[in-house]
């Protein structure tokens, strides 16, 4: 078993000793995802303080038989990210529009360029058209919904919900 | 599409984050019971996962592990409460206010005077008629003494073991330190920790996976350095203890 996993199941019997170590050689990875996706530093920081409440509480529920732990740890941290996202009361904020469009396409290419050219992910992401490729890495290096996707891109809500679902398709095909 | 394309396909959406939440949810549950939507969601999740190694690392702020503590202690928010233990009024809590120890506690001190010496049966009593003037009462209470025999703090023990603690008076807290509270539900086994009194202040500290707290329970008050006991175990010094009973 991982270190990170044992410390995971430490967590589980109450060591706050293990949660303090798994900050401090997982923060600074989880930190980094957070700002990507949030922008702002606090929001980010925010997130990453949440997603340890969170695996602290949810310890007990950690399967090692069921996946890597560093996975387990980064879905808290997304899934807080994406929550805080989706939240009403604080949005993308939507003045200086053109300005931050331009960020965040390099933001995502910057994402997509460090990929490791071998990688099986690089080689079918590549193999995408575009658009589809620009879509699927916003929606998971930025949070993009289908609707901000669509707002982006000046299409109907409903075709871009099936291209990029075929996009997803062929994703999933190919790194089958 | 057969099923298993299927799943892998709604896998892949929910780890990307395009699901809509009801969706993810949903599948989140399905996986807890269902093998082969669980592994096809882990290989969804590990398929992307070289997207996150993309982004660098940012340096943590010095405060986060204060920050993360403290929100452990923190007693959850009172809708939580409600919802685990309604047996215990909110009000309750402003009845015997704990002063905060570096707040002068001159307007206490009728509680001073109550509290000073081994007063534990006039407290005793006192917590009677609270929990009679607020509802159903917990099912152990425990006046904690001092080394010199004062009663220091009163905790009250819910049956699902969120536990009420007011303090009697100011506390000398050293500086750094924080006050831990624990319990031995088995009398023969070790300590537990039932979690820390942010700010040094009273509080409701809920726990979970122990037994019902019965009478004769040991509990105790030990200063412990900022976050808690390092080792799980009490380690500081002892701010008091005593016995619980069960109110009539």
């Amino acid at each position: 078993m991982s270190e990170l996993a044992q410390r995971i199941e430490a967590c589980a019997r109450g060591d706050r000793a293990a949660l303090r170590a798994v900050m401090e050689t997982e923060g600074p990875r989880l930190l980094g995802i957070a700002l990507r996706m949030l922008r702002r530093r606090d929001l980010a920081e925010d997130a990453v303080q949440e997603s340890f409440v969170a695996l602290w509480r949810k310890a007990h529920q950690y399967d090692a038989s069921r996946g890597a732990a560093r996975g387990w740890l980064t879905t808290i941290l997304r899934n807080q990210c994406l929550t805080m996202l989706r939240r009403e009361s604080w949005e993308i904020a939507s003045d200086a529009e053109s300005l931050e469009r331009r960020q965040d396409e390099e933001i995502v290419m910057e994402a997509y360029g460090r990929l490791d050219m071998n990688s099986d992910l690089r080689r079918c992401l590549d193999r995408l058209e575009p658009p589809k490729r620009l879509a699927i890495l916003q929606a998971y290096v930025l949070g993009y919904t289908h609707g901000e996707i669509s707002g982006r891109i000046r299409a109907p809500l409903g075709s871009v919900k099936a291209w990029v679902r075929r996009g997803l398709v062929a994703l999933r095909e190919c790194l089958s | 599409m057969s099923r298993q394309m299927q799943l892998e396909d709604r896998a892949m959406e929910v780890a990307l984050g395009l699901a809509e939440e009801q969706e993810a949810q949903d599948f989140e549950t399905l996986a807890e019971r269902d093998a082969e939507a669980a592994a096809a969601l882990a290989r969804a999740r590990a398929r992307l996962e070289a997207l996150d190694e993309t982004a660098a690392p940012e340096t943590l702020p010095a405060d986060m592990w204060a920050r993360i503590s403290a929100r452990l202690d923190a007693p959850l928010p009172e809708a939580d409460l409600a919802e685990m233990a309604p047996e215990f009024d909110a009000e309750t809590v402003t009845l015997l206010p704990a002063p905060a120890a570096t707040r002068r506690p001159a307007p206490r001190g009728w509680v001073l005077a109550a509290c000073s010496g081994l007063a534990a049966s006039v407290v005793l009593a006192l917590a009677l008629v609270w929990s009679l003037v607020t509802g159903p009462e917990p099912v152990v209470i425990a006046v904690l003494i001092n080394d010199a025999g004062e009663a220091v703090a009163l905790v009250e023990g819910s049956e699902t073991n969120l536990t009420r603690v007011t303090l009697l008076g100011p506390t000398p807290v050293p500086e750094g330190q924080v006050m831990q509270v624990w319990t031995k539900p088995d009398a023969e086994g070790p300590p537990v920790s039932l979690g820390l009194l942010a700010q040094n202040r009273g509080s409701a500290l809920a726990v979970e996976g122990l037994p019902p707290p019965g009478p004769d329970q040991l509990y105790e008050i030990t200063f412990e350095q900022a976050g808690g006991s390092p080792t799980g175990l009490p380690t500081g010094p002892i701010h008091g203890k005593g016995l619980a009973k069960e109110p009539l």
